[in-house]
């Protein structure tokens, strides 16, 4: 190697940590035009504190065994008003403690969320880019499918189909992911059909780069911010649609849920025992207040259309 | 230079088509016909200039020459050798048969970009590159300077890896930038230097054609200036063809050695830039030149500004397509009936209580109206200084029968494109009178 | 502000119709408080064309944009200056026969700046108006072009409308009452119902009459053929050209004192471009109206313009006569954006670019603005900003801003 060439890739190494650095700022400069909005910001601490519940579950309360997600059931206790010893958000009239149901229900709501969010994210993608890319009759014959989906309303459609199936929690997955993979389809076919007209993607074409190249490096990187938006406020969505659906009996009875605590504690009500629904119930409202607050913060900084208006 | 005369692309008698589609099942009603029959080469290490209107297909053909769309007829040939070109007039010219139709079919499979395949395509590909107008649209906002640069590099394997980066510093010195600017976003330049780094992409495979789409429109004067020094200083070191296409005129005529004007997707007038300025032969050029501002008071002072609107893409007049704006239309230029309509519908209630037209062909047609006197106001009309004496001089047939007005034009034949000396040519039937 | 200090100067004595007097427009940003225009200050002479000429980002649609308050503020800042303006209006105070108020012009003396957003919203479209860049997004895709330009009259022309449909004099209580809320459309329930039924319904038949006579009447003076048939249409169904004589009827119908017209051209074809500038020269000279001509053309600006006054980064640089500066510009970047041009004079690959790019406009430091591209600085470019003076003694009305000529 010569002098000049190693000076030379010095330097250029040099440069690659700089693309790293451009790249980690740009990435900053997001957060922080993010972190500018005061409420968004109280939604992100609800929804850390969230997180830090959900993850810290078997640390802040003792797991139950031999499944942590099935309520532990202290029929001595039960009926137990909050502050009672050992029953900090006292107890339902089966017995279960709230407190635990509350920690656990995060858990179980995080699972619902993250699993029905990412799986409808890759096929509402996938299938919208397939009918953006193709085009015609593929594009038309998906899209009439979709149409069919969003006529029916979200909650009524989940519903029917998780009677269908039984009630279970793994059904409740199923139902919403048949429900919620339309609008990423839509998205996703808007922005491919409207990314695919940029000059940018004509460019690469005329570089002779493989459609499936442009696809990953030019379509897809910049029509994905919808998606992520959408997604963020799907995650709060998912528990409120899933909670309705396990309130009304669709999930499995015992499990750590807040739809099923409050479908647990509704019958105490009247007696004045107030507890058993208010706390889950709070907590469904919390969570899918905190990712909607999130998601609209992220839409003002990431939709182009708010973008131009700066 | 002694490759000078080397064509590098050849453009015969290309015809690019969209189709109009309306209601729920897409039904194609019409074709705007974009580009309607345009011929020209383009040598090696010159520029070619493509000038028009907005809608006159210029940028259209600009992107069958990229290889962006797919032509609905004609062919572009890239790279073809001369004994090929000799070979391809000659069957144009000849009906003899000397050029057989394999002969033909075997040139269109080795170099017609729309024909072509594998290593012959790749080689069209590498050295047919574009720029386009807007460089914000043209640069993905989410990829580094670096990134995109080096992408052709990459895409086509020209340099092992660990090449990539200092190649990819050289082309930006080559376009005025540096190192330094690598690792940025596009959204961090002006646009001035944004429209280099697109020139940089376009030079990252050395091509030997870049078509040029308005590259400095969307610039101010003074960078204007910079963009067009760069484009020149480019192809004399490195012998580049340009297609540079813009609707500026003072830019095409510092910037080509040939022009190509262009009006309703036809070529109207081509030919050496010094001709073409110095004595424009079509009217179109002559209006268009009296147009721009610094170039007025010149050869065409006194040339009165355009009129009317371009006619509809979609139904193309027949005969010379600028007769329904030339200020010194003839009678040769070949009118049809819808040149009664273009010239009437402006006036109030003429067309009012029109019930149907049974128009036959293009030069034939029967108005019905509701009244007979609104048939009669169509009759006074024809007559009147609406309609210009060259119009009324084709006219063969004018007959009212009570609510039927029947009208017939003599048939004219499409103008074609007719030498004038010094190689240019224009579309035009006052040539050589 | 005391009347003293906002009259004081020769401003607007003799036959100025506006004059900008240290304009300073600042907008916020991230990183700081950009300085778009900069102090800012030329005359528009009555019944003139004054062109104002510069590049992107040079602060002269911000300030066109000033003359009607149509700087959001925030993020805009009005950090100083003032745009008086002469209207045809008797002065309030001495109603016409002269006094200290409006310089004994006996006309109503206005700053634009300081002026109420009702008060602004009476001399908009009426007293001064204004020609958008791209007709089609200035135009509203909802509404016909009858109803767009007929808004105008509605909303300036009331009596007007009623003189036209001959029932100004015979207009008394209820029915008044009723088509003066017919015409400003603000129209309610009952009163539309009232309306329908004689004899309101013969009087609104009238008006409509009326509006459409005068909106027609508007469309044919800028040579829209068949004006009464382009009425009922959408502006989508109209081609560039004709949106932008649509706006400029629009913008002409009350016959202003003053047209702004920014890059009213930019987004045509060029034998589109030259007809639209006939027109507009056209109409300046058969009612007198003064024109403020924004553009970035410099040759386009001498085809029209009778001054012109050239901008550069928020700043004025030179002003003068339109063929004087074009002949003999003294400016370092006027002449350079002169030379920039491209023309045959140019050998291929030689045109003389201005190097180097707009500076920042953030917080911008003390000196000359164009000093970082000027090919004749001085040691003291970059330390004092230059004022903006005479040439010579001969000609006053050519000013520079250079340090060259001091």
């Amino acid at each position: 190697m010569t002098q000049d060439s190693r000076t030379n890739s010095i330097v250029i190494n040099g440069l690659n940590d700089s693309a790293f650095k451009v790249r980690l700022n740009r990435n900053l400069e997001i957060i922080q035009s993010v972190l500018a909005n005061p409420t968004t910001v109280i939604g992100l601490v609800i929804v850390i504190l969230m997180l830090m519940m959900a993850l810290l579950a078997p640390v802040i309360t003792e797991p139950n065994m031999p499944d942590p997600y099935q309520m532990p059931r202290d029929w001595q206790a039960a009926r137990s008003a909050p502050l009672t010893p050992g029953h900090v958000l006292g107890t339902t009239n089966r017995g279960g403690d709230v407190y635990y149901g509350v920690v656990w229900g995060a858990r179980t709501s995080l699972k619902l969320s993250l699993i029905v969010v990412c799986l409808t994210v890759v096929l509402g993608v996938t299938i919208g880019s397939i009918a953006g890319i193709v085009g015609g009759k593929v594009d038309e014959v998906l899209m009439r499918i979709v149409d069919v989906f969003l006529s029916i309303p979200e909650l009524i459609f989940a519903l029917a189909i998780a009677a269908i199936l039984g009630p279970s929690f793994t059904n409740i997955i199923l139902a919403l992911v048949v429900v919620f993979w339309v609008k990423y389809a839509r998205i996703m076919r808007a922005q491919v059909i409207r990314i695919k007209q940029r000059d940018y993607v004509d460019a690469a074409r005329i570089m002779g780069d493989s459609k499936i190249q442009i696809y990953l490096k030019d379509i897809l990187p910049n029509s994905f911010s919808p998606v992520m938006v959408q997604a963020t406020l799907d995650m709060g969505n998912i528990v409120l649609v899933g909670a309705t659906l396990s309130f009304i009996g669709l999930s499995e009875a015992g499990i750590a849920e807040w739809g099923v605590l409050v479908s647990e504690g509704q019958a105490g009500i009247s007696a004045g025992r107030w507890w058993a629904s208010t706390f889950p119930g709070l907590m469904v409202f919390l969570w899918a207040l905190a990712f909607n607050l999130v998601g609209d913060g992220l839409r003002d900084v990431l939709d182009p259309r708010t973008e131009t208006k700066r | 230079m002694s490759s000078a005369d080397k064509t590098i692309l050849s453009v015969k008698n290309v015809k690019k088509h969209f189709p109009i589609k309306e209601g729920v099942f897409q039904k194609v009603v019409g074709q705007v016909h974009a580009v309607d029959g345009v011929n020209f080469d383009i040598k090696e290490g010159e520029t070619v200039g493509l000038v028009g209107e907005s809608g006159c297909g210029k940028t259209t053909i600009g992107r069958c020459v990229a290889g962006l769309e797919a032509l609905t007829e004609g062919n572009i040939y890239f790279d073809l050798p001369s004994d090929k070109i000799a070979l391809l007039e000659d069957s144009e010219k000849q009906d003899d048969k000397k050029v057989s139709a394999e002969q033909i079919e075997e040139i269109g499979n080795s170099y017609d970009i729309g024909k072509i395949e594998g290593d012959l395509f790749n080689h069209y590909r590498r050295n047919c590159q574009m720029v386009f107008q807007d460089s914000f649209a043209s640069l993905s906002p989410r990829q580094l300077v670096s990134d995109i640069v080096s992408r052709p590099l990459r895409v086509h394997n020209v340099c092992p890896e660990n090449e990539v980066i200092p190649r990819t510093i050289n082309l930006l010195e080559q376009v005025g930038l540096g190192a330094q600017h690598l690792y940025r976003f596009p959204h961090q330049f002006s646009g001035g230097q944004r429209q280099r780094i697109s020139i940089a992409r376009a030079l990252a495979l050395d091509p030997k054609l870049i078509v040029l789409d308005e590259p400095t429109s969307a610039l101010d004067v003074s960078v204007q200036a910079q963009i067009l020094n760069l484009l020149h200083d480019l192809q004399k070191k490195r012998g580049l063809a340009y297609l540079f296409i813009t609707h500026n005129l003072s830019v095409i005529r510092h910037m080509a050695d040939k022009i190509v004007v262009m009006y309703l997707g036809k070529v109207v007038e081509a030919g050496n830039t010094e001709d073409i300025f110095a004595n424009p032969q079509h009217p179109y050029t002559k209006a268009l030149l009296a147009a721009s501002p610094d170039l007025q008071s010149e050869v065409t002072s006194g040339m009165a500004a355009l009129d009317g609107a371009i006619p509809d893409p979609a139904r193309p007049p027949q005969g010379c397509s600028f007769r329904t704006r030339c200020p010194v239309a003839q009678p040769e230029c070949g009118w049809e009936v819808d040149d009664v309509v273009r010239r009437l519908e402006h006036k109030d209630s003429i067309f009012n209580f029109l019930k149907e037209v049974d128009q036959s062909d293009a030069f034939n047609a029967k108005f019905t109206f509701e009244t007979e006197a609104a048939a009669n106001q169509l009759m006074a009309a024809m007559k009147s200084d609406d309609i210009p004496d060259a119009m009324k001089k084709m006219v063969s047939k004018l007959n009212c029968d009570a609510e039927h007005v029947t009208v017939s034009f003599k048939p004219a034949k499409t103008v074609p494109l007719i030498a004038c000396g010094n190689g240019s040519s224009a579309r035009c039937v006052l040539v050589n009178k | 502000m005391s009347p003293d200090t906002i009259y004081s100067s020769d401003s607007l004595s003799g036959d100025l119709i506006a004059s900008v007097s240290d304009l300073k427009v600042y907008f916020q940003s991230k990183q700081g408080m950009v300085h778009s225009v900069d102090g800012v200050s030329f005359d528009i002479v009555d019944g003139e064309m004054m062109g104002l000429v510069g590049e992107t980002g040079c602060g002269k649609s911000v300030t066109a944009r000033a003359f009607m308050q149509l700087i959001q503020t925030p993020p805009g800042v009005l950090a100083g200056g003032s745009i008086h303006f002469k209207s045809q209006k008797q002065c309030k105070k001495c109603t016409g026969s002269g006094c200290d108020d409006c310089s004994n012009t006996g006309r109503e003396i206005v700053d634009l700046l300081s002026l109420t957003e009702r008060q602004i919203r009476e001399l908009r479209g009426d007293r001064i108006a204004m020609i958008f860049q791209d007709p089609g997004k200035a135009l509203n895709p909802g509404l016909t072009i009858r109803s767009q330009v007929a808004e105008v009259f509605q909303e300036h022309r009331e009596s007007d409308v009623f003189e036209r449909a001959g029932i100004a004099d015979t207009m008394s209580g209820l029915t008044s009452y009723l088509l003066k809320q017919y015409v400003r459309q603000e129209t309610n329930f009952i009163t539309k119902l009232l309306l329908k039924f004689p004899p309101f319904s013969l009087a609104r038949k009238k008006v409509d009459k009326a509006i459409n006579g005068l909106v027609s009447d508007a469309l044919a003076e800028t040579q829209i053929p068949n004006a009464n048939k382009i009425m009922e249409r959408f502006p989508h169904e109209l081609s560039g050209g004709m949106k932008q004589r649509v706006m400029i009827a629009q913008a002409i119908a009350c016959n202003p004192d003053l047209l702004i017209a920014d890059e009213p051209t930019t987004a045509l074809d060029v034998t589109v471009q030259a007809r639209v500038l006939d027109l507009i020269k056209d109409l300046q000279k058969r009612h007198k109206t003064s024109v403020l001509y924004i553009s970035h053309d410099l040759s386009l600006v001498r085809r029209v313009c009778d001054r012109v006054a050239v901008m550069y980064a928020g700043k004025i640089v030179e002003t003068g006569d339109a063929e004087t500066i074009f002949i003999n510009p003294k400016h370092p970047y006027t002449q350079g954006l002169i030379k920039a041009l491209p023309s045959m004079t140019h050998e291929r690959g030689k045109l003389e670019a201005i190097e180097g790019m707009v500076p920042e406009l953030i917080e911008p430091k003390a000196g000359c603005r164009f000093a970082s591209r000027c090919k004749q600085k001085k040691a003291n470019c970059d330390k004092t900003d230059p004022e903006l003076k005479a040439v010579s003694n001969k000609d006053k009305s050519h000013k520079v801003s250079c340090f060259l000529y001091e």
